[in-house]
């Protein structure tokens, strides 16, 4: 592997899926300020695999919240695929992450009490999609992450790791603009993390899917093609991995 | 989708959602057993009042009401049992010569109204013959005998045979007085009564009145219970100069006890819901607190605060409508069977439920036509104790409970 710095300059404007403008995030604003996240300045590229690295503290949940629309930054702008999701209101914001946001929690965050196949479908139920495409979707997913025949077990009968590429089928489900995955390793033994990352990072090479992790796992930062370093909630490095594995 | 799932919800933590599905079964059964049981205990002093004391119809002079006084008798009584026998929906006619008076014996003295009445018109008519306890009635060939309640046979320490006294003003406003000899001592439901009423023969009271053939009361019954307003109506366009009254009016109290039995019930149930919506309040809060990572997650996911509102109000709902059926279906069974078997309360004190006019076998009686109300008492608070869980978990914000 290589690496090089990312050239956003150069990057099509229309390839660019999240756009951050020197967006802080200041907790305790009235009395000591802390900055979770400050005057970061970020382009994402459609089909990037790049993982938000540093150390505990240093601003990535955050971040990743921020970019996923769950939180509000205290200062700059975020534009997901064009749109300023900053200036969304609560419920533009859930539509918003309901058709354009994958989500994969570190501690799979699955319905205890639907199937791996509800939990999956979970999204696709809430967008309104027919039966027809649901099952179809859901039989390509699961065909994906090596579970057809675990559609119909809970997830308390399910392994972290079958619970957690669950998750990634929940969040691939509705085909959205890219996947957050927040620490999605840090709860797997080696085997089950390393199975994960394949179904990952084959969906990113065959489909360009979009991930963006946030880890302490060097597992996932050696399979990363970007690399973002946040120091005390600032960019520290941003990094490119030239992948000479990739088959072009 | 939220459907299944809020049902599936409830069912998470079986033992807690089981705990509440029974407490609200056994509270709504309680409280459609207490509805039953009023509706018993009402129905069956309103039939006491109708069948043996009042009759659904009675006849008055217009004054003799706010005076008492024998005085203000039925002007041409002949002519008035012949109109009311016309009216089609009288079943029953009984009269009565009645005079304010005092009994008096060697023990004591006592207030007492005394009824004139032609037995067997009487017995047919308050049941009166079913009530005497003693004694069989009026001796026949016997003349001035009294037939006296056991509250106040008790009182003034009279028995069957025992003499005594009553004195009365007759029409002239002569003081009378006269020795009777009691033939009978009778029991009613209702304790009031039996210390009051005393019963002779209507010719001989009215003799010693000085009015003789004269009348101060027709009663009526008539064929139905709901036909008695009609035929009061019939009645007063029928006999403008007298009074017609139906049990309603002369026994107000009954009448108000059946307008408030109502209320009460309905305020019942409510307190037994209230107690109910605090334990459904904290099932659900505790259920919401429980799965706030879970809540946050689904919002996370793009689960519109709408719908999440709507999850937890259909799991209380579902968790409140579950024990609905079973609690009714307990008090339902359970007023059938006391409906048939009757339930003997004299345990409570045969004196304290007759000095309130009441029997002390009651047959409950399930309140269908209350029904709606209750159901609808339930889903209002049903509704009201999910709303705090509710908006505590569309509250809820992703980033803080995705943490917890």
């Amino acid at each position: 592997m290589k690496t090089s710095k990312p050239d956003s300059a150069t990057a099509a404007k229309s390839d660019v899926v999240i756009d951050t403008h020197n967006i802080s995030r200041v907790y305790n604003p009235d009395t000591i300020p802390v900055y979770a996240i400050r005057n970061v300045h970020l382009h994402i590229k459609r089909g990037e695999f790049t993982a938000l690295v540093g150390p505990s503290g240093s601003g990535k949940t955050t971040l990743l919240n921020l970019i996923g629309g769950l939180d509000k930054p205290d200062q700059g702008r975020i534009l997901i695929n064009g749109t300023e999701i900053t200036a969304l209101s609560a419920g533009e914001l859930i539509e918003f992450r309901l058709y354009n946001i994958g989500f994969v929690f570190q501690s799979f965050n699955l319905i205890p009490v639907l199937t791996a196949g509800e939990n999956a479908e979970f999204i696709m139920l809430l967008q309104g999609k027919s039966k027809k495409e649901r099952d179809a979707r859901m039989k390509q997913l699961f065909r994906e992450i090596d579970m057809e025949d675990k559609m119909d077990r809970r997830p308390g009968e399910l392994s972290g790791g079958q619970q957690q590429r669950v998750a990634v089928a929940r969040a691939l489900a509705s085909k959205p603009q890219f996947i957050l995955a927040d620490e999605p390793t840090a709860n797997l033994d080696s085997k089950s993390a390393s199975n994960l990352l394949d179904i990952m990072d084959k969906m990113n090479r065959e489909e360009n899917i979009t991930f963006i992790f946030s880890t302490h796992d060097q597992r996932v930062i050696e399979r990363a093609r970007r690399v973002i370093t946040l120091v005390d909630g600032e960019v520290a490095s941003d990094t490119n991995v030239i992948d000479t594995s990739a088959p072009h | 989708m939220i459907f299944s799932l809020a049902w599936r919800n409830i069912w998470r933590n079986k033992a807690r959602s089981l705990v509440i599905m029974i407490s609200i079964a056994l509270g709504l059964f309680a409280g459609v057993a207490v509805l039953a049981l009023y509706e018993g205990m009402l129905k069956g002093r309103i039939r006491t009042v109708i069948d043996e004391e009042t009759g659904h119809i009675q006849i008055h002079h217009p004054l003799f009401s706010d005076e008492r006084e024998s005085g203000y008798y039925i002007p041409n009584p002949d002519a008035v049992l012949k109109t009311a026998a016309q009216v089609p929906e009288i079943e029953q006619i009984n009269i009565r010569t009645l005079a304010n008076g005092m009994l008096s014996t060697s023990t004591g003295t006592a207030g007492v109204q005394v009824t004139g009445i032609d037995t067997l018109s009487e017995f047919r008519f308050s049941l009166l013959k079913q009530k005497i306890k003693e004694g069989t009635g009026f001796k026949p060939g016997k003349s001035y005998q009294a037939i006296i309640g056991q509250k106040l046979a008790r009182k003034m320490k009279l028995e069957t045979g025992s003499k005594m006294v009553l004195m009365f003003n007759d029409t002239g406003n002569n003081l009378v007085s006269c020795a009777f000899r009691i033939s009978a001592i009778y029991q009613s439901s209702n304790a009031r009564l039996d210390e009051k009423l005393v019963y002779t023969d209507r010719r001989e009271l009215a003799e010693l009145l000085g009015m003789p053939g004269q009348i101060q009361e027709i009663a009526l019954k008539t064929k139905e219970d709901n036909q008695a307003e009609a035929a009061v109506s019939q009645l007063k366009s029928l006999l403008p100069g007298l009074k017609v009254e139906s049990w309603k009016e002369i026994s107000p109290e009954t009448d108000f006890l059946a307008k408030t039995v109502d209320s009460y019930s309905n305020i019942l149930i409510v307190i037994i819901m209230v107690a109910l919506a605090f334990g459904i309040l904290n099932t659900m809060l505790m259920a919401i607190m429980e799965r706030s990572r879970e809540i946050g997650m689904i919002a996370a996911l793009g689960m519109s605060r709408f719908r999440i509102f709507s999850l937890v109000l259909m799991e209380t709902v579902f968790l409140s409508m579950a024990g609905v059926p079973v609690g009714i279906l307990l008090g339902w069974g359970t007023a059938a069977y006391f409906n048939k078997n009757g339930l003997d309360l004299s345990g409570m004190g045969e004196e304290m439920m007759s000095s309130f006019g009441f029997k002390t076998m009651i047959y409950p009686e399930f309140p269908a036509e209350k029904l709606f109300s209750v159901l609808s008492i339930v889903v209002v608070t049903t509704l009201i104790s999910s709303l705090i869980p509710a908006f505590k978990a569309i509250n809820m914000k992703p980033v803080e409970n995705l943490k917890a």
